[in-house]
């Protein structure tokens, strides 16, 4: 009976705990530390209520330190490219939210990267790889990445934090050595200022297409 | 010293040092330097860890990288517990993991016996 109403009670308070503290993770022993501890988040956009707010779909996942704790949950989520609907995953240093309001993200920008079906998991997989290795070589501007499953394309993008065009080109290259992209695929730099001025994420990617 | 002051030990992880950068100009002219120089450089103030795609996708095949996370939330469809068994699966295609399934036609009818339920 004790064990039962504890259960329902941790229950209960889990629904709302969506801000509360959680402690850091740390790198276990012998395991190989990451320069940051990342975030991975998860959202779904209701397709019968469009009305709720982008930060009441996101969901936590899990947060890492080290190189294993990443592949620890990478091997029990399932992949971009298996998933269907209005969803994502965002991946970013700890203590940084995936929204253009967070303090690190609000002055800066994201790279965003169209990809034909069929693309994503494994562009998703080299991308923040490369994230998690440093390979970006920006010190910290790096804030996190993202990848949005759509119904015609799946997008791609990589925030940082400063819209400052020296580090946005070093990004640029970075992405293009690491995704090994095929030839003419989009990529377009937006900055956060736009998108919440116009309140959507990938509009003008749209009409450069076109 | 005794001689088992001289077994091998773990080392400590070095500190992570923080470079700040007020100004793009204070970034390195080349990709092979990061601020303040890499984990390998002796350049002062210079440690950030950095992993190549092929060190990581080695370390994921030791065993504490194969784990079932303990702190992981449950959505369904998405962190999908039985994906870790496909994941496995693949892997052991590429002559990585041995052999763990390879019995798989023997035990084929109590394969899932603790997920059974009388209604």
């Amino acid at each position: 009976m004790n064990n039962k109403f504890e259960a329902l009670k941790a229950e209960d308070s889990g629904e709302e705990e969506e801000e509360t503290f959680r402690p850091a993770p740390i790198p276990g022993e012998g395991e190989h530390p990451l320069q940051y501890n990342y975030a991975l988040w998860f959202s779904r956009k209701s397709q019968t209520n469009k009305t709720v707010r982008y930060d009441q779909n996101l969901k936590f996942i899990a947060s890492f330190a080290s190189v294993e704790q990443f592949w620890n949950i990478y091997s029990y989520i399932v992949r971009p490219g298996d998933m269907s609907g209005h969803v994502d995953y965002h991946l970013f240093k700890e203590g940084i939210r995936p929204m253009w309001e967070d303090e690190a993200n609000k002055h800066g920008g994201k790279w965003v990267i169209r990809l034909k079906k069929g693309l994503a998991s494994r562009c998703w997989e080299n991308l923040i790889l490369a994230m998690l290795g440093e390979q970006f070589m920006v010190g910290e501007e790096i804030c996190g990445a993202v990848i949005s499953i759509r119904f015609q394309d799946d997008i791609l993008s990589l925030w940082n934090r400063s819209n400052d065009p020296g580090i946005v080109s070093r990004i640029k290259d970075t992405l293009q050595r690491v995704l090994n992209l095929p030839p003419n695929t989009i990529m377009e730099y937006r900055a956060h200022t736009d998108s919440m001025k116009d309140n959507t994420s990938f509009r003008t990617t749209d009409h450069f297409k076109r | 010293m005794s001689g088992k002051d001289l077994s091998p030990k773990g080392r400590e992880i070095p500190a992570i040092r923080r470079v700040v950068l007020n100004d793009v100009s204070q970034l390195p002219s080349d990709y092979s330097t990061t601020p303040g120089g890499t984990l390998f450089s002796t350049t002062p103030g210079g440690t950030r860890i950095v992993y190549d795609r092929t060190r990581l996708m080695q370390l994921r095949n030791s065993p504490l990288a194969r784990s079932p996370p303990a702190n992981m939330a449950q959505i369904p469809g998405i962190t999908d517990f039985n994906t870790e068994a496909e994941a496995t699966k693949k892997r052991s295609k590429r002559g990585i993991v041995k052999d763990e399934n390879k019995d798989e036609s023997k035990i084929g009818h109590d394969e899932h016996p603790q997920f059974e339920m009388d209604i």
